[in-house]
């Protein structure tokens, strides 16, 4: 898809996130500009999304530090379907899957800036972006998404 | 090896017409499954004294009508004319059928019941199918719905790009196993799709729902109900249908990540958890197995189950299907009854039915001849799924 597709009205009206105890660190960073992961303050294990416990120590101490942005393409698919409400004119679009460079099998959702697409491959070096929304509840947060590394 | 081992068995299966669109109320369906199984077992319906079911819907916003769109077992009671003193029941809530027939089974060898009867009811809603229409996102979901990913062939597209990826799968090999199952369905006269063949090149023209993923890579929705009646091996020896017996269950209990982050490696680790159990259990391997019923709700399943289950090596499914292997008369035939693919989505519950007829000898022109063990993995494999092994002998 062209940067002026998406121009012509097929940018998502995406569902808005609904923040809790857990995720509001993690969403109010991406409005910052900032990529904020959980991370164990006990065993230093970093985790996405943000859970309860951590899942190789079991504790409950968290941070939420900024990471690199930094990653590569784990996977990702072209989607054609119009499944989702808001992105009915926005197919085909990618959703990707990216393991962020700290730690091994440290995956992040997500979908790429309005634009070229072409690019997307697996094992591709990719570097965070923030696409600004509204979260339910009004908040100015942002979206994490990514595009290719020193792009 | 199991003490259990034998020591139950299926011994009645009955399929509702399977339609694809909502045109009875799925109660009427349920009963007419129950009902065929029940006389299947050649049994009075007054012997079933145990229920069990996984009752809910696989998508949003269904399931919210007994005996319309869902089928618990309190309206079973209400309904089949079932004893009046039912012992014991179960309703399973989560994961496939695999988990109300081991909670039947467990019944059944702890003497709660003694006839227990198994239903698996699908709702096949109007419009699209699992759509998305909400305009918030909560829980896991606000992580993935705002970037436009909420579908169960979203998830199953990342993964099998991975494995295709990684092992240099094509979609050519995958129309080796999606037209095997469309050609077994054509010997399945309960199937939504017999009487419509399919060529390898009607797969690859099929249009692109989630890349990788064709249209022809997910199963089809349908409404129906399929059903079973379970019991002991020693009541099994006195009716007139020959049984299945019970060989081992298994339960996935590996570690399962959140939904957002299902990856390749998570669906080999839970197949490896539910299958590794059949075989410990029964001292059995799939070099016994004669047929295999592998869940394919979504094409790449099958695969990852295949190696998962030890039929062959991790990342040569897309190979080993290939050559007629896995056709009737091959080396392993999988999904002798069309699958998911082409039987219709029951969740499950014709994977179980049809391994049950192969060992019983009963599975009519699809039959593998002198089949002594047949196997149903069920589950993506990493939704919480599960496994049953059948033998011909007990």
């Amino acid at each position: 898809m062209t940067p002026s597709e998406q121009a012509d009205g097929r940018s998502p009206n995406r569902p808005r996130p609904v923040l809790d105890a857990l995720s509001r660190a993690y969403w109010e960073g991406a409005g910052r500009g900032e990529l904020a992961i959980q991370r164990c303050e006990e065993c230093g294990h970093y985790q996405h999304p943000p859970r309860p416990l951590c899942e190789r120590c079991a504790s409950a101490d968290f941070g939420y530090p900024a990471v690199s942005g930094r990653g590569v393409v784990h996977s990702f698919t072209t989607n054609h379907q119009r499944n989702v409400a808001g992105f009915e004119q926005a197919v085909p679009y990618v959703n990707l899957i990216v393991e962020l460079e700290e730690q091994p099998q440290l995956y992040l959702l997500s979908d790429l800036p309005a634009g070229e697409s072409d690019w997307v491959a697996s094992g591709a070096p990719v570097e965070v972006v923030f696409e600004p929304i509204e979260a339910a509840e009004g908040e100015a947060i942002a979206l994490p998404q990514f595009r290719p590394a020193g792009g | 090896m199991w003490a259990g081992r034998g020591k139950t068995a299926v011994v009645g299966i009955g399929f509702s017409q399977l339609t694809r669109t909502h045109e009875r109320p799925l109660g009427q369906l349920a009963i007419e499954a129950c009902r065929a199984a029940i006389a299947d077992a050649g049994i009075e319906p007054s012997r079933i004294d145990g229920l069990a079911t996984h009752p809910d819907q696989p998508f949003r916003g269904a399931g919210n009508r007994a005996g319309e769109d869902l089928v618990p077992a309190a309206f079973l009671i209400d309904h089949l004319d079932i004893g009046p003193e039912v012992e014991w029941y179960a309703q399973v809530s989560a994961g496939l059928i695999p988990s109300a027939i081991i909670e039947a089974l467990n019944a059944l060898m702890a003497g709660a019941c003694t006839y227990a009867l198994v239903w698996r009811a699908m709702h096949r809603p109007a419009g699209t199918y699992g759509a998305w229409r909400e305009p918030f996102a909560g829980g896991d979901s606000q992580f993935t719905a705002p970037h436009g990913y909420t579908s169960p062939f979203q998830l199953h597209a990342v993964a099998y790009q991975r494995y295709m990826h990684r092992y240099g799968a094509t979609r050519e090999e995958m129309a080796s196993l999606v037209t095997n199952s469309r050609a077994n369905a054509q010997l399945n006269e309960a199937a939504f799709f017999n009487g419509t063949p399919m060529s390898i090149d009607d797969y690859l023209a099929a249009r692109m729902i989630s890349e990788p993923i064709c249209l022809f890579d997910c199963d089809i929705p349908v409404e129906g109900c399929a059903a079973l009646v379970l019991t002991t091996a020693e009541r099994a020896r006195d009716l007139p249908r020959p049984p299945a017996y019970v060989a081992a269950w298994g339960q996935h209990t590996a570690p399962r990540p959140t939904y957002v982050n299902y990856m390749l490696d998570d669906y080999m680790a839970c197949g490896a958890s539910t299958a590794g159990k059949l075989w410990s259990r029964s001292g059995l391997g799939p070099g016994d197995v004669d047929a295999a019923q592998l869940y394919d709700g979504f094409s790449p399943s099958t695969y990852y189950w295949l190696e998962a289950a030890g039929f062959c090596p991790e990342g040569e499914a897309h190979a080993f299907v290939q050559d007629g292997r896995i056709a009737l008369g091959g080396e392993l035939p999988v999904n002798t009854f069309g699958g998911s693919l082409s039987e219709g989505r029951l969740h499950g519950m014709g994977h179980i039915a049809e391994a049950a007829r192969q060992v019983s000898g009963r599975a009519g022109p699809r039959q593998v001849e002198g089949a002594e063990v047949s196997v149903a993995l069920d589950g993506s494999p990493l939704l919480r799924g599960g496994g049953l092994l059948f033998t011909r002998e007990a």
